[in-house]
Order: structure tokens, then sequence, then C-alpha cells
């Protein structure tokens, strides 16, 4: 098992694909923050099922499984479900829970159809695009690998540099709008910056879980701490070990997809979390209420005050 | 100069005008409360001034200019149930954000924007507050995290969107002693407000707003029984001289 591992990590490929899976996580997981703070986590979820036929008409246009080609059909029709889903929102009676049920049942299950089709034809039935629905990072080679990493980064990067125009935007909107920032341009930014983290994802993590890479780090982080930039880099940390663990264990196995088991690791990550966390912690704080109320009976005992709050009518 | 300019406003969100030719001029240096029953298009006013919602019609001027944020001649309180105070972030926090304006892109707060923002914590007596996360504060303390956070944006004229509903006491009295400092700066307030029974206190002008204008001038001009009945449109009783009711029909 360790020679395994250890042969595992000497592989160049593979330690692109660790590289690649971790800022992947990050990305996702400071997207995800931000998502999660501004309620757009399912937003997340309608773009990854709506790459999908995105991902299927670049196959079947082009005829060959470029993974580039591929990725700009998925970023296509993503960024058109997240674009509907606005506009269904702001032009029609529709809630926003609805519209995004909506959408994503129509692309997902739009996409289902073209994979039907695209697995009938000769060259499909080999193709691999079954991978893109739950992931599979460790069979990724060369420049795919490097175009998710320098994707992931770039990501990271611009978030990094409008971090405090997407905090005040995210908190007050009004008041964003109101210190004259380009608040309409501002959600478009993050709304692409949101597609773009799932269309790089969808390879590794696959279309079914991308939502989970994106929701569950940040949850979980959100247990820790109360400040928004600890939240988001713990988050960020948080999706990097569920990248790179669901990676090693996808390049154990034969044929083990690798979203599964990044997604059962960003899982336990918030488990720990939601039991754990300082302060937040359900069991912290059971504990800490027992030690309490044990503290103010033995108080009362002490100074003879068992019936203090009792009064005689 | 009128810092204020507001002619034939109109706006509406379906047929039927929220507000309709709304025209009135606000003196510098003064508090100015803003003053209608519910629906009456009070913050529905505010928010067209700052160019929150559009318009239908109309011509608003800030200091003889068409409105620009990016001027940051403005200030700017909305109503505190208008964000999500579970947002993971201290009251310091908040404040600093009145200074982004002055930051620019890209840049992040340096130690003079912390310095003023603690300075104005201290203005609405919130210093020993800084590092508290906000969904700890009370409803009074976060409305005085709001205002240190307008503050912060150092503007020349406010708009405050009913910054006494569900405060404490103390915090009525420190808003009211902040605003009265704020005048003596030369600054320029308007404030939406419910309570017609402290309006002559707090207030030099007054302006009563139903959809349309129905007055607007010096408090002790305008603020009488004949207007008040206007505006409320007969729901209205005085009790004893300087008592009003608002009759619940």
């Amino acid at each position: 098992m360790n020679d395994l591992l250890r042969m595992i990590l000497l592989d160049a490929n593979t330690q692109w694909v660790l590289i690649g899976t971790m800022l992947l996580g990050i990305a996702s997981g400071v997207l995800g923050g931000i998502a999660l703070l501004r309620k757009q986590s399912l937003i997340g979820d309608a773009v990854a099922h709506a790459a999908l036929p995105g991902i299927c008409i670049a196959f079947l246009l082009s005829g060959e499984k470029s993974l580039f080609v591929l990725l700009i059909g998925a970023t296509i029709t993503g960024l058109l479900a997240a674009y509907s889903i606005q506009f269904i929102i702001s032009s029609s009676i529709i809630k926003e829970d609805a519209a995004i049920c909506l959408v994503l049942s129509v692309f997902f299950g739009f996409g289902i159809v073209l994979l039907t089709k695209v697995s009938q034809t000769p060259s499909g039935n080999k193709s691999g695009l079954d991978d893109f629905i739950f992931g599979q990072a460790a069979s990724l080679v060369g420049n795919d690998v490097k175009l998710m990493a320098g994707a992931a980064a770039v990501l990271i990067f611009i978030t990094a540099l409008i971090f405090k125009e997407l905090k005040v935007l995210t908190f007050d909107p009004s008041f964003a709008k109101g210190l004259g920032l380009p608040t309409g341009l501002l959600n478009f930014l993050f709304l692409s910056l949101l597609v773009a983290a799932v269309v790089v994802g969808i390879q590794a993590v696959g279309v079914i879980l991308m939502a989970a890479l994106l929701i569950t780090p940040a949850i979980a982080a959100r247990y820790w701490t109360n400040s928004l930039s600890k939240m988001i880099v713990i988050s960020g940390i948080f999706g990097a070990l569920s990248g790179m663990a669901g990676t090693l264990i996808s390049t154990l196995g034969e044929g083990l997809p690798t979203g599964p088991f990044i997604v059962v690791t960003a899982t336990a990550l918030f488990l720990i979390s939601m039991l754990f966390a300082p302060e937040r912690g359900l069991v912290t704080k059971w504990i800490k209420r027992i030690a309490n109320n044990k503290q103010l009976r033995n108080n009362k005992l002490l100074q003879g005050e068992k019936r203090s709050g009792y009064h005689e009518l | 100069m009128n810092p204020v300019v507001v002619e034939n406003l109109t706006v509406a969100y379906q047929k039927k005008p929220v507000l309709s030719n709304v025209s009135f001029e606000v003196p510098e240096g003064k508090l100015i409360g803003i003053i209608g029953p519910n629906g009456a298009g009070k913050s529905t006013l505010i928010k067209a001034i700052l160019g929150l919602i559009p318009k239908a019609a109309g011509e608003i001027k800030i200091y003889d200019k068409k409105y620009r944020p990016k001027d940051r001649v403005v200030g700017y309180v909305p109503q505190r149930g208008s964000v999500d105070w579970d947002f993971p972030t201290n009251a310091l926090d908040v404040v600093l954000m009145g200074r982004y304006g002055h930051v620019g892109w890209f840049k992040r707060p340096g130690k003079k924007d912390t310095e003023i923002a603690m300075e104005c914590l201290k203005k609405v007596g919130m210093e020993k507050y800084a590092n508290r996360q906000i969904s700890q504060l009370s409803g009074g303390q976060q409305q005085r995290v709001f205002l240190a956070r307008a503050l912060a944006q150092d503007a020349k004229v406010y708009f405050m969107d009913e910054p006494f509903v569900g405060v404490d006491a103390a915090t009525e009295r420190a808003i009211i002693e902040l605003l009265n400092e704020l005048k003596r700066q030369g600054k320029t307030v308007l404030v939406v407000h419910h309570d017609l029974q402290t309006v002559k206190e707090y207030f030099d002008h007054v302006m009563l707003l139903n959809v349309n204008t129905i007055a607007a001038g010096p408090t002790e001009e305008v603020f009488t029984l004949e207007n008040l009945t206007r505006t409320y449109g007969g729901k209205l009783s005085f009790l004893e001289k300087d008592q009003l009711i608002v009759e619940q029909k």
C-alpha cells in the first residue's frame, strides 16, 4: 500500500493531477463560500448540470474529444443556464427555487438525451463522455490537467483582486450601489466566475456532484469563524484537501470515479466541523452548556440559594 | 445652492404610481424629516433619489448636478432589516465598508481608514463593540453601526431610512445627538420618520408625503393639523395639544 502510494506520488502526471484538483478545490471553496452567502449555492448546481448538453453538443459538432472544445461547450450552456435563471426571476412571477429547478432539469434532461445520442454514434461509445457524469480526474493527462490547474489559479487570483467589492456587494447591495460600484457588472462577473469554476471542475468531480464541492467546504468553513476573509480561506483549504484526498483514493483503485470520493471527503470535513468546531459545533456547545449549568447549580448550593427563584404567594 | 432639488419625480412599479409629481427643495445644513403614512412612498423617494430604483419621470439634482455615487457627496443609511446580519463580519468591518469609495478598486483599506472607522464607531458610542460579530449586536446597536458606516463615507448630504424604528431609548438619544452634530458641521440630513410625536423636537424642516408632496418647509409652518389631515387622509385626530394619535381604521 505504502509502496503503491509512493509510486503514485512520484509519478509526474499524478503530481499534476493533484496540483490541479487542489487548485480546483481552492477555487470552488472560495467562490462557493461567496455563493453561499449570496444564497446562490443552488445556481452552481444548476450550472453544473447544464454543462452536460454543452459538452455533448461540442462533441457532436467537433467529432473529437478535445477537452478544451468540450469545456467551451460546457461554458456556453452553463452561462446560458445561469443567465436564464436570473432572467426568469427578474421578469416573471416564478421564484428563485422554482426557476433554478426548472432550468436544472430542462438542461440536464436535454444533456442526457444528447449523451444517449452520442453513445449511439460509432466514435461516441468509447468517447468517455460518461466520465463527465461522476468525474474522472485520475485519468486526465498532460495539457488537460495543466489547463485545469491554470484556469483554477486564474479564478483564485481574480476573486482575490475584487474580494473587497464582492464583500460589500454580498452584504449590502444597495449600499454597494450607493458607493458607486457597478453592481450589475459585478453580479455578472461573479456569476461568470462561478460558471467558470463549475466548468473547470466537472471533469474532476462530474456534473452531478460539482455543487457539493462548491457548497460543502463553504458551510463547513462557516462553523470555524465569524470573519469573511478567514471563512473564505478555510473554505479554500477544505476544498483543496477534498480535491487531493478524492484524487488519491481514485488513483489507488482501478476505475474508481474521482467525484464521489472528493465529495465524501468534503462531507467528512463538514461533519467534523458541525460537531466539533469551537463555539459553534454541536458537541462543543453541548459540553459547554452542561459545564455551565453544573457551575451555576454549584454556585447556588454554595451560597445556600437553592430556592432563590421560589416565591411564596 | 440647495443640496437636494427634486422636480416632478414620478416612480411607478406598475401602472399606479408610487410617487407622482413629487417636487421639493432642501436647504443646506438642516435636519429634514420625511413624514407620511405607510405606503406613502417615503423609502421609495430616497431610493429613487439615490438611483437605486429607476424613475419614470422627473429631475433630481444633488448640489446642482446629476447624482453620481462616485462624487461621494451622499451617505446612505438603509433600513436595518435590508441586510442579513448573520453575515460573517464584525462591527468595525461594516463601518470600514463606508471607506471603500475612498479606498478605490483592488486596494485594501489602510491604517488611516481603520482609524477613521474607529472614530466613527466612537461617535455613535460603539467603540467597545468594534470586534463584536454583528449578529450578536442588539437592534439598536446594529442601527448605530449603520450610522457609523454612513459617517465613514464622509459625505455632505445624508439619507436615512427609518433609523429610529425598533431601537431602544439610548440609541434614539445617540442618533439624535449625532444628527445635531452633523448639522453643526453644516451637513444636510434627510430622515424618513414615523413617529409624529417627536417631529417638532427633532426636525428643522419637514416634507409631508403621500404619493404627492403635500407640503414642505420649516417645521413650525408646515407641521400643522390641516396639513397632517391632508397627508393622513382624515385618519388622524388630536387628543390634547401637541399630542397626536394615528387612528387605526
